[in-house]
């Protein structure tokens, strides 16, 4: 069962009499150990998505619709006091900038602690603590940091935080933006493997929200391109990266340095750059930019199909057709 | 923590000698000569000239009279006034109370409606009322606090009757113990209300902006992913980082509370340092303009020190680093 079902989800930001279309009838299953990485470049709308399915967005200037179903229950349609029982409990994130993901003024452990009283107002001082403590020893932090300030944390330590911060309350779901990003790459190995460890162990499904390829191939079972919030393509990692379908995907895949090649040819980049999404293309959002884009792509949009090996793709001429 | 105290008493007493020597410096330069004022323009005596230029030591070199001067200070000795002939320091001591209490009251309630109103219009931002508050706030910014001293004897003294239009107890009643403190709050009323109108404005953009900034942060996105109540988070995590730059601002404002009421003391006659200071630098009375401004020099010092302790214990970033 898919533990996470969006159902033509999208996402439009309103700002002074502009529509921003950020968000264009995604739907995608996020099925149980399954982990899915979605990947697109800057400004795709990654962080978008996760926010809308988190229910993070500003109500006043953001529509959302569609359907998110966690479970089978549409967070979309959730009362807030049901909302805020399955944050953190069912579904937890870990955000980019980890050394903003707390309060500079408040000691990690107080913060963290906090954040589990919500959801267990009877527990006492002792037990917070040792809840706190038992999960900085999951990511292999020390106990000490429970009465240290954000600021005398290193990078790697904070970016451990707010990981051992987002499994404190068991959670199924586990979104994670952007958040080995800033670690080099030593470190973020490290905590890659930490967390693939973890999920076994305590049977999480992890979304990663990324634009490092590698990171979605060492961690990921399933990918999704996204790309100026539409779906480009869908599937199982060792497939959508090695032979992608999808023009866009291919361009992604082909950007994208790797140690392995041994010519010296200069890495290709996707000429063009996003288009604006207050008035995105009639056609396919990705056809001013794609190299194969006939007349078609211009007037009308392809829909998500599906091809061998469990795949998905939003193009006329993906697969077969392609191969010219 | 010790050793840095430490420092900053030692730079404050530098600061407060070099203020003391530019004060000595443009006060002699400035033109007009003491005794010449005192002795007005009818029939001038030229021989007692003479003789009290050379009682107050001004016959002397400058640098002469500027080290007697601080010799002086030193065995606590502040001089002798030009023109009334009382002891500067017991002057200076009968005008601090009033001025004190003018100021702080002045700036504790504008420290706290400002503080509030910019808290809720933080939290309703946008509103019709944040809008309107808004623009109150830069009426009275830019509203000169004479003339709004001025209109309030006007409307609240002179038509309406409600309060007394200048100085600081009736002098006719010269009431005793406790109806002698609810005389002096009844006079404190209106020079109060002009002098937090002009605050008011500061702590209430202060207030709003870190507000509305600390509550865009991550860590409270964090929080509020995490399930926990809106008020809650406003209360714990917002407004604990959020008072930071408003007890700067208090601080700062705190520093010049001996000379920043001058004009507001004038208007309503307010027995205090500000109109006391104004008198004497219209007579060129040197030693008890030079013992004003020793005191003004000190009371900015001690705040400016007073406030970095205080933010020390609020801010951990602070006090770690540069503590220990």
């Amino acid at each position: 069962m898919a533990i996470l079902s969006l159902r033509d989800v999208s996402v439009t930001y309103r700002s002074s009499g502009k529509e921003v279309h950020a968000i264009n009838n995604i739907s995608l299953d996020v099925e149980e150990n399954e982990s899915l990485g979605i990947v697109g470049e800057s400004g795709s709308g990654k962080t978008t998505l996760i926010m809308a399915v988190l229910r993070l967005l500003n109500t006043k200037t953001t529509d959302v619709t569609g359907e998110a179903l966690l479970k089978g229950e549409d967070i979309f349609q959730m009362t807030p006091e049901r909302l805020s029982e399955i944050r953190w409990t069912e579904m937890a994130i870990v955000f980019q900038k980890a050394l903003n993901a707390l309060s500079p003024v408040h000691t990690v452990g107080r913060f963290i602690g906090d954040i589990y009283r919500v959801h267990k107002p009877e527990a006492t001082k002792e037990e917070i603590r040792s809840v706190v403590e038992e999960t900085f020893e999951l990511v292999n932090l020390p106990k000490r940091i429970f009465k240290l300030y954000p600021h005398e944390l290193s990078g790697g330590m904070l970016q451990r935080v707010s990981i051992a911060m987002s499994l404190i309350l068991d959670p199924s779901l586990l979104i994670m933006d952007e958040a080995t990003t800033a670690l080099d790459v030593v470190t973020q190995n490290q905590i890659l493997e930490e967390i693939k460890r973890l999920e076994e162990q305590k049977g999480i499904t992890r979304i990663m929200i990324t634009h490092d390829m590698s990171v979605v191939a060492s961690s990921c079972k399933k990918v999704a391109v996204l790309y100026a919030g539409s779906l480009m393509e869908s599937g199982p990692t060792e497939k959508v990266l090695v032979e992608p379908i999808h023009p866009y995907t291919q361009g992604l895949v082909e950007s994208f340095p790797t140690f392995k090649t041994d010519t010296h040819e200069p890495l290709k980049s996707i000429p063009g750059s996003l288009p604006d999404l207050a008035n995105l293309p009639a056609g396919c959002v990705f056809a001013p930019r794609c190299p194969k884009a006939s007349d078609i792509c211009f007037n009308s949009k392809p829909e998500m199909k599906d091809y061998p090996g469990n795949r998905k793709a939003a193009c006329f001429f993906a697969g077969g057709s392609n191969n010219e | 923590m010790k050793s840095y105290l430490g420092k900053r008493i030692v730079t404050a007493v530098l600061c407060v000698f070099l203020a003391l020597l530019f004060n000595f410096i443009i006060i002699h330069a400035a033109p007009g000569n003491p005794i010449r004022i005192l002795a007005g323009t009818d029939s001038v005596n030229e021989e007692m000239i003479a003789e009290l230029t050379q009682k107050y030591g001004l016959d002397q070199p400058a640098y002469i009279q500027f080290f007697r001067y601080v010799g002086n200070l030193f065995k606590g000795d502040m001089g002798v006034s030009i023109y009334t002939g009382q002891p500067v320091a017991d002057e200076i001591i009968s005008k601090l109370g009033p001025t004190l209490l003018l100021c702080l009251t002045s700036s504790i309630i504008a420290l706290i409606l400002g503080t509030l109103l910019g808290i809720f219009c933080a939290r309703h931002v946008g509103s019709a009322l944040d809008s309107f508050l808004g623009s109150i706030s830069y009426l009275f910014d830019s509203t000169p606090s004479f003339w709004l001293g001025l209109m309030l004897i006007l409307v609240f003294a002179s038509t309406l009757h409600l309060f007394p239009t200048a100085g600081m107890f009736n002098v006719r009643q010269n009431a005793e113990g406790f109806a002698r403190v609810v005389d002096v709050l009844y006079h404190l009323v209106l020079p109060s209300t002009a002098l937090s109108l002009t605050l008011i404005p500061y702590y209430f953009r202060i207030a709003r902006t870190s507000v509305i900034q600390v509550g865009n942060e991550d860590f409270i996105t964090t929080l509020r992913g995490a399930g926990m109540r809106e008020d809650r988070i406003y209360r714990k995590y917002v407004f604990r980082n959020a008072i930071l730059p408003v007890v700067t601002v208090f601080g700062i404002q705190l520093a010049y509370i001996v000379s920043g009421s001058a004009i507001v003391e004038i208007v309503f006659s307010w027995p205090g340092m500000g109109s006391y200071m104004m008198t004497a630098i219209s007579r060129r009375d040197y030693p008890t303009l030079m013992g004003i401004y020793l005191v003004i020099s000190i009371s900015v010092a001690v705040m400016m020190i007073v406030v970095d302790v205080v933010y020390t214990y609020l801010d951990p970033r602070i006090s770690r680093s540069e503590g220990k």
